[in-house]
C-alpha cells in the first residue's frame, strides 16, 4: 500500500477544505487505489467496489470538515470507508444469526500446529483472496479492518458493533472460516487436535 | 457451554502437559494479552514446542494475510481513475443541445398548439385570456376564492408533508412508516371534504325525488341514478347510467355510460361518457368526450358546445359556438355563434340555422342542404391523410419529445439521486425487474379502480393511479439509463448517470421507432420497456421501504466463550 507522506497529505487536505479542487484530486489519486482495494477486500464484488470508492470519495467531500487534523489522515480515511462498506453489508442484511451463534462454537483448543503450518506453506495470497470471498461478511470485514488497516481493537469492536472483549474471538472464528475455505471442512478448521 | 480452562500451561494430573488455547495464542502473537500473561505464555512455550509452532504459524497466517490484502493484484478500473470530472466536462455539450432542444419544443408547443386552441376555444365562446384562466376560472371546476384558500392548504399541507418525509426519511425504513404517512395524506384529503357541504351517495341506485332539495354538491356512485329534484350544487357521478329531469343549480360533472339530461342545469356539464343526450336546458357549456352526442330538437345550451366525439347531432338550439372534433356532424337545429368542425363528413339539414361563420376540415365536402340559412357559406378545406412516418416533422418532434423527456428524467435524477441510483441498479438485474413489472403494470390500475369505488378510497386510488402514470413516463428513462449503464460502465456520480441516461434514452428511442411501423412488435416493445422500467422503480421502493436487520442490536457475545486468562476488553485487576 503505497500513501503519500505525511506532510504532504496534511497540506492537501487543508487546501481541499479551503476548497481547493487540485488538492481534493491530490487527495483522490494519492488515496482512491488503496480505498478501492479495501473496498475490493470488504465487499463481494469488483462492481459493488467501484461504485463504493465512489461513493466514500463522495462522502469524504462532506465529511473532509469533520477530520481532525491532529490524528492519522490514512486512519481517519479507513475509517470512514469501513463504516461505508459495513453499512453496505448491513443493508443487504447478511444473516446476523450465522454470523454470533457461531462464536460460541469457537473451539478453545488449538489446531495441529504442524497441520496448520503446511497449510500456509501451500498456500498463496492469490488462494487467500479468493478464499476470502467466501466468509460471511462480519468474518471478512474483520480481517480485512485488522490486517488491511491495521485497526486496533478497539476500532474493529467500534466498529462492528462488538464488545471490545470479543474481537479475537471474532477475528479467530474468521481465520477458522478462512480455513474451511482454503480447504474445505479439515480437522483445522474445526478445532484439530487438542 | 462449559467452565472455560485455563489456558496457560499447567500440568494435568496425570502429569500431562496441558496445551495454550488457540484464542491465546492468537491474543498473545497480536500483543493484546496483558504483561503478566503475556509472560506466562511465554514461558510455556519454552517448555512446549506445539504451542511454539502454533504460535509461529498464527505469525505466519496473520503475514499472509496482511500480504494477501495489501498486494495490488489489480489496478484502478479507469472509471474510477477519472472519476466526475470527465463525466462532466464530457457532457457539457450535450446538455446544452438538450436544453435547446427542449426549450425549442416548449415554444413550438406553445405556438402550435396551445395558442390555436386558445384561440379556437375562445372563439366558441370559451373565453378567457389564457388557457389556464379557462380550464380554471371559467371551468367547472371554479368554486370561487374560497376554493383557491382551500388548494392552497392542500398545497401547503403537501410541501409540509415532503419536509417531513425528507427530514425523516431515513427513519422511514418500514412499510408500516410509509403506510402511516400516506394514510396521514388521505386522510387530510378526505376530511375537508365533508365540511365543504357535499353529500355523498354509494348504491346501485340512486333516485332524488321530485320534491326532494339536496343543499349542497351532491357526489354519487352506483351503478344507476336518477335526479328528479333540486340540487343547489354541483353534480358528480362516477356510474352506468344518469339521468337529470330535475334543476341542478350548479355543474354536472359526469364519469358514465349513457347520460340523459331531461331537466335544467344552470351551470355547465362538463361529460367523459358513452352517449350524451340533451332534450333540457344547460345554462352554460358543454364539454365532453363521448362517442355519440346528441342534442334534441327540444334541447337548448345557452353558451357553447365542444365534443370529442365520434358523432354529434344538433337539432336543438346552441345559443354560441360550436366546436367539434368528430367524425360525422349532423345540424339540424340552431347553432347562434361559429361554427367549427374537424371530422368526416358534416351535413346541414334545411331546417338548420347558423349565425356566424362555418369552418370544415374533413375528407368530403359538407353536405348542406338547400333551405338552411346560413350567415355564411362552409369554408371547407380537405384533409388529408398522410403517412406521419413520411413527414419530416414527425421526426423532428421525436426528437424534441426525447429531449424534453431527458430533461424529465434531469429534473427526476437531480431532485432524488439516490433513489434514482437505486432503481438503475434494481434494473440492471432484468429478470426480477420484469416480473414485478408485469405485477405492477396491471395491479396497480386495477387496484387504484377499486379504491375509487370507495368514496373515501377515492383520494387513495387517484393518488395511486396518479403515481403509476408517473412510474409509466418514467419507466422509459429508468431502461436508458440501465442502457447507458451498460454500455459506459457504472456512472461516477448522478451527473454521470444522468450523461448515461441521455445516451441510453437516445439510444432506445433510436431503435423504438423504427419498430412503430410493425404495431404488435412495436407495442409489445413498448410494453416490455414499460413493465422493466416501472419494475425497476417498484424494485427500489421495496428495497428502500422493506424491513432492514439492524446489525446495532447484535445481542452480546457469550462471556463463557472466553478464556479467562486475557486481558481483551481491558486490563483485569491483579
Amino acid at each position: 500500500m503505497s500513501v503519500p507522506g505525511m506532510t504532504q497529505t496534511t497540506e492537501a487536505v487543508a487546501r481541499a477544505r479551503a476548497g481547493d479542487a487540485d488538492a481534493w484530486g491530490e487527495l483522490y489519486r494519492d488515496f482512491a487505489p488503496a480505498i478501492f482495494r479495501f473496498c475490493r477486500r470488504a465487499l463481494p464484488t469488483r462492481e459493488d467496489a467501484e461504485d463504493a470508492t465512489m461513493e466514500i470519495f463522495m462522502k469524504l467531500r462532506d465529511k473532509l470538515s469533520q477530520y481532525d487534523e491532529t490524528r492519522s489522515f490514512t486512519a481517519w480515511l479507513y475509517r470512514v470507508a469501513a463504516n461505508h462498506c459495513w453499512d453496505i453489508l448491513r443493508r443487504r442484511k447478511i444473516r446476523q444469526d450465522k454470523e454470533t451463534d457461531d462464536v460460541e462454537n469457537v473451539p478453545l483448543e488449538h489446531p495441529d500446529p504442524n497441520q496448520l503450518d503446511k497449510l500456509i506453506e501451500q498456500k498463496t495470497s492469490e488462494e487467500v483472496r479468493q478464499a476470502l470471498h467466501k466468509l460471511g461478511a462480519r468474518a471478512r470485514m474483520a480481517l480485512v479492518l485488522r490486517y488491511y488497516s491495521d485497526m486496533s481493537y478497539d476500532e474493529i469492536a467500534d466498529e462492528l458493533g462488538v464488545r471490545r472483549a470479543f474481537v479475537g474471538v471474532v477475528l479467530l472464528r474468521a481465520r477458522h472460516e478462512l480455513r474451511q475455505a482454503l480447504e474445505g471442512k479439515s480437522a483445522l478448521a474445526a478445532g484439530g487436535t487438542s | 457451554m462449559s467452565e472455560p480452562r485455563n489456558p496457560v500451561s499447567q500440568d494435568g494430573p496425570d502429569g500431562t502437559m496441558d496445551h495454550l488455547d488457540e484464542i491465546t495464542c492468537l491474543l498473545y502473537a497480536e500483543r493484546q494479552l496483558d504483561r503478566a500473561r503475556a509472560q506466562a505464555v511465554s514461558a510455556h512455550t519454552q517448555d512446549c514446542a506445539a504451542c511454539r509452532t502454533l504460535l509461529r504459524a498464527l505469525d505466519r497466517e496473520s503475514r499472509l494475510l496482511t500480504r494477501a490484502m495489501l498486494e495490488e493484484d489489480e489496478p484502478l478500473p479507469s472509471r474510477l481513475a477519472e472519476f466526475q470530472e470527465r463525466t462532466r466536462k464530457s457532457f457539457g455539450w450535450i446538455w446544452g443541445l438538450v436544453l435547446g432542444l427542449a426549450a425549442t419544443g416548449v415554444y413550438a408547443l406553445y405556438t402550435n398548439v396551445v395558442e390555436p386552441w386558445q384561440l379556437r376555444l375562445e372563439q366558441a365562446g370559451f373565453g378567457g385570456t389564457s388557457l389556464l384562466s379557462l380550464l380554471v376560472f371559467q371551468g367547472a371546476f371554479w368554486k370561487g376564492w374560497q376554493s383557491v384558500t382551500t388548494l392552497l392548504e392542500v398545497l401547503a399541507m403537501l410541501t409540509l408533508a415532503g419536509f417531513v418525509f425528507a427530514l425523516f426519511r431515513r427513519r422511514l425504513r418500514r412499510g408500516s412508516a410509509l403506510a402511516l404517512v400516506l394514510a396521514g395524506l388521505c386522510a387530510a384529503l378526505v376530511l375537508p371534504a365533508p365540511a365543504g357541504a357535499m353529500e355523498f351517495h354509494k348504491s346501485e341506485t340512486y333516485q332524488l325525488s321530485r320534491d326532494e332539495t339536496v343543499k349542497s354538491d351532491l357526489f354519487i356512485t352506483g351503478a344507476r341514478a336518477r335526479i328528479d329534484g333540486t340540487v343547489d350544487g354541483d353534480v358528480f357521478f362516477f356510474g352506468q347510467s344518469l339521468d337529470i329531469s330535475g334543476h341542478i343549480k350548479g355543474d354536472a360533472i359526469v364519469f358514465g355510460q349513457s347520460v340523459r339530461i331531461n331537466g335544467q342545469i344552470d351551470g355547465n356539464i362538463r361529460s367523459f361518457a358513452n352517449n350524451l343526450t340533451i332534450t333540457g336546458t344547460v345554462g352554460k357549456n358543454v364539454l365532453t368526450f363521448n362517442e355519440v352526442v346528441n342534442l334534441d330538437s327540444a334541447g337548448k345550451v345557452g353558451g357553447s358546445l365542444m365534443a370529442f366525439a365520434q358523432s354529434v347531432g344538433v337539432d336543438g338550439r346552441l345559443g354560441r359556438d360550436l366546436l367539434l372534433m368528430d367524425g360525422e356532424t349532423t345540424i339540424t337545429g340552431t347553432v347562434s355563434g361559429e361554427v367549427q368542425v374537424k371530422g368526416r363528413n358534416m351535413s346541414i339539414a334545411p331546417s338548420a340555422e347558423v349565425g356566424g361563420p362555418i369552418r370544415y376540415e374533413g375528407d368530403n365536402p359538407a353536405s348542406v342542404a338547400s333551405g338552411a340559412k346560413l350567415a355564411s357559406p362552409v369554408e371547407y378545406t380537405k384533409r388529408e391523410h398522410k403517412s406521419q412516418y413520411m413527414e419530416g416533422h414527425y421526426y423532428l418532434w421525436r426528437v424534441i419529445w426525447t429531449a424534453a423527456f431527458v430533461l424529465f428524467g434531469l429534473v427526476l435524477f437531480l431532485l432524488l439521486p439516490k433513489f434514482s441510483e437505486e432503481t438503475v441498479r434494481a434494473g440492471e438485474r432484468f429478470g426480477a425487474p420484469v416480473g414485478l413489472g408485469v405485477l405492477v403494470f396491471f395491479a396497480v390500475p386495477i387496484a387504484a379502480i377499486i379504491a375509487c369505488i370507495t368514496v373515501v378510497g377515492i383520494p387513495l386510488g387517484v393518488l395511486t393511479f396518479a403515481l403509476w402514470i408517473l412510474g409509466l413516463f418514467s419507466a422509459e428513462i429508468v431502461v436508458g439509463a440501465v442502457l447507458g449503464n451498460w454500455i459506459l460502465g457504472r456512472a461516477a456520480d448522478t451527473w454521470g448517470l444522468i450523461g448515461r441516461m441521455a445516451m441510453g434514452f437516445a439510444l432506445v428511442r433510436i431503435v423504438y421507432t423504427p419498430l412503430e411501423h410493425l404495431h404488435i412488435i412495436g407495442f409489445l416493445v413498448a410494453l416490455g420497456i414499460w413493465m422493466w422500467g416501472m419494475g425497476a422503480i417498484s424494485l427500489a421502493l421495496y428495497n428502500r421501504f422493506s424491513p432492514k436487520v439492524s446489525l446495532g442490536a447484535v445481542g452480546p457475545l457469550p462471556s463463557a466463550s472466553l478464556p479467562p486468562y486475557t486481558t481483551v476488553g481491558g486490563t483485569q485487576p491483579a
